[in-house]
């Protein structure tokens, strides 16, 4: 049985209840008893003396000592009294030798004259007798106490289960047994339809309904919250674009699989922390650095397009980054760093940038490509020399053979110009079969060199598939200085127009003059 | 009026104790006319009667009698002696007789019984009616004093 369950406490407690007061009545009704047992004694004493009244007033009045002794004797036989001392006409007669103490006197009135006294009779009460009795009375009370203790105890105890501590503990395991939302109420016990145990498991009950309907609820919002953050799981997860979560710092919290797909095509694998702003991952991280300083000191969103560094010299990444700085509810700050995929615009902007200033037949520059290199040359004042070709015997291969030799030939061209040039020269197609050599930090003697390289290669028997024939071309070559000659293009084209066409005079006669060049324009005109 | 009131009240008592005496003054306690005694006291006449002193002043001593066979004259006696009835004073005799030395009156037949005791006895002494007074006896004490 449970130490400290309802039922046992209710039996020590009652017990305890009963058995204090048992002992405290047994106090009070021992002392009560006492007083009123010394009541009885003094009122059966006045009894005794009103029955021996005449013949202790005789004895008296005779003054018969033998009567009086009779007297007292008979009266000390009684167990209330102690000792009994009758006096009359000086004489006195006494039951025995026990002291005297609180006595009660009795005068003893006369036989003839009522109002006259003769003598008296002093009777001592058996106070121990008394008490013995009081306290056997008082004994067998509590007795009785003990015994009503013990039955008020047992039914106390048989009430309180049956009425209380069992339906109790039937609704404390019914509780027990009870996971709020599984639908099951308690039921009332029997007989307590109106109790307050009833109202109890009424109240308990209704409880369960609501926590039932709060739990329903609560299972609904969470079904809710769930299916948003599935919603923006996908969201985020499924995003063509890489998002990634980070710290000042550096240090990656959150990132998509878009961002996984990025690494792999830059090569790399996932790392906590690629520095701040992702600084490893791009080519020129201090660009980044700054733009995004820039925009967030003007409280802006840090937008640009930047190129990832890839490790496995794949085709390189241009992505849109936008850096959104984000301040949590702890005051905590975090970059929302978002990489747009632009490799693609980017690509084909370059190819129109590049079928703008190329020629797609030969891969080399074309005229508005030249122009542009050269305008930057000359802005940024460095020399060079230009060299203006012209293909000799090519119009006649054009008319023989068709537009699609020629294009042949065009190209078998220009690859023997991407041979002859020196890396830091660049070539293009002027138009037609025209070709523009530009030589960078060139004199004379380094020109002739370039050009008669090149012109020997083109000079040699080129093979006609189509044909199963041998052509052979040839080239006649000007050139002009910037800014030995003029710092200007227009002019410069000019001059070399011009040598070369002072070449192309002497194609034939004089195969080996191939190339001019401008400085003795002039002197000539003036010849 | 309220004078008048008192006065009649007054005689009404008066009349009542005068009754009253006439009916005890029937019963008169007598000696032999030689007794020296010539009075006794109502206490003396208890003692000698209730068998504690039963003797004269004088200390001689004395002989207390009854009447038997008139329990009328008795009764009346006792009644205004001690104011017992008879049964008390048969009870009172009947302790003492037991254990004491006191004695019982003698008892006579009659009144006239006892006049002759007296006469014959000097040391005797009775209650008698007063018709029946003779002058071979004489008062010692009467109940109207």
């Amino acid at each position: 049985m449970n130490k400290s369950g309802l039922l046992v406490r209710l039996a020590v407690v009652i017990g305890f209840a009963s058995v204090a007061i048992g002992f405290l009545s047994t106090q009070l009704f021992y002392r009560l008893t006492v007083n009123q047992e010394i009541e009885i004694a003094n009122q059966s004493i006045e009894s005794l003396f009103k029955t021996v009244q005449a013949t202790a007033a005789t004895a008296a009045y005779l003054a018969e000592q033998d009567l009086a002794q009779e007297v007292v004797d008979g009266l000390s036989t009684n167990e209330v009294v102690k000792n009994v001392v009758m006096t009359f006409e000086g004489k006195s007669v006494k039951a025995n030798s026990e002291p005297m103490h609180n006595s009660m006197i009795f005068p003893i009135a006369s036989l003839f004259d009522p109002d006259q006294s003769i003598g008296q009779i002093a009777i001592t009460p058996n106070i121990d007798y008394i008490k013995t009795r009081a306290e056997q009375l008082a004994r067998e009370n509590s007795k009785a106490m003990i015994m009503q203790a013990f039955i008020v105890t047992l039914v106390a105890i048989f009430v309180a289960f049956y009425l209380i501590t069992k339906p109790m503990i039937s609704i404390a395991k019914a509780l027990h047994r009870t996971t709020p939302g599984d639908g099951s109420r308690l039921r009332v016990p029997e007989f307590h339809g109106n109790s307050e145990l009833g109202v109890l498991v009424h109240d308990i009950n209704k409880l369960l309904d609501k926590t039932e309907s709060q739990f329903s609820e609560e299972r609904k919002l969470r079904e809710e919250i769930e299916a948003l953050e599935k919603r923006f799981r996908m969201l985020f997860e499924k995003s063509i674009s890489p998002i990634i979560l980070m710290e000042p710092r550096g240090n990656i919290l959150l990132y998509n699989s878009a961002f996984e797909q990025t690494l792999n095509k830059l090569g790399r694998n996932f790392q906590k922390s690629f520095g701040p702003l992702l600084s490893e991952l791009f080519v020129e991280p201090e660009t980044l650095a700054n733009a995004v300083e820039v925009a967030f000191a003007n409280d802006e969103i840090a937008t640009g397009e930047f190129r990832l560094s890839s490790i496995n010299d794949a085709e390189s990444v241009w992505v849109q980054v936008i850096v959104t700085s984000i301040v949590s509810e702890d005051l905590r700050e975090y970059y929302q760093v978002t990489l747009h995929d632009i490799s693609k615009r980017k690509r084909e902007l370059d190819m129109l940038a590049y079928q703008a200033d190329f020629d797609k037949l030969t891969k080399l520059n074309n005229r508005q490509g030249l122009e542009k290199y050269l305008h930057n040359l000359i802005e940024a004042e460095s020399p060079f020399t230009l060299v203006l070709m012209d293909l000799n015997w090519f119009k006649q291969v054009n008319d023989i053979y068709g537009h699609k030799s020629g294009d042949e030939i065009l190209i078998f061209v220009a690859d023997k110009i991407k041979k002859a040039i020196r890396p830091t020269d660049v070539a293009g197609r002027w138009g037609g079969d025209e070709f523009v050599l530009i030589l960078n930090n060139a004199d004379q003697t380094q020109t002739t060199q370039v050009v008669e390289r090149l012109v020997h290669l083109i000079s040699k028997p080129y093979y006609l598939r189509k044909y199963d024939q041998n052509v052979t071309i040839g080239a006649s070559a000007g050139a002009a200085s910037f800014p030995t000659d003029s710092s200007e293009l227009q002019a410069l084209l000019h001059l070399a127009d011009q040598a070369m066409y002072q070449a192309k005079k002497v194609k034939e006669s004089n195969p080996s003059d191939f190339l001019r060049f401008a400085e003795s324009l002039i002197e000539e005109d003036n010849a | 009026m309220l004078g008048l009131s008192l006065l009649k009240t007054m005689v009404l008592v008066g009349s009542l104790s005068a009754s009253s005496l006439v009916h005890s003054s029937e019963l008169v306690v007598v000696v032999h006319k030689d007794n020296p005694t010539e009075h006794l006291t109502r206490s003396q006449l208890i003692d000698l009667y209730m068998g504690k002193y039963v003797a004269f002043p004088d200390g001689s001593k004395a002989q207390p009698l009854d009447i038997d066979n008139d329990e009328t004259t008795k009764e009346q006696f006792y009644q205004a002696l001690v104011g017992m009835p008879l049964n008390r004073v048969n009870a009172y005799w009947s302790r003492v007789k037991f254990s004491g030395r006191a004695r019982p009156p003698v008892v006579q037949q009659d009144q006239q019984a006892v006049l002759a005791y007296i006469e014959s006895t000097g040391s005797a002494i009775a209650y008698i009616h007063k018709n029946n007074l003779t002058d071979k006896v004489k008062v010692v004490y009467r109940f109207d004093e």
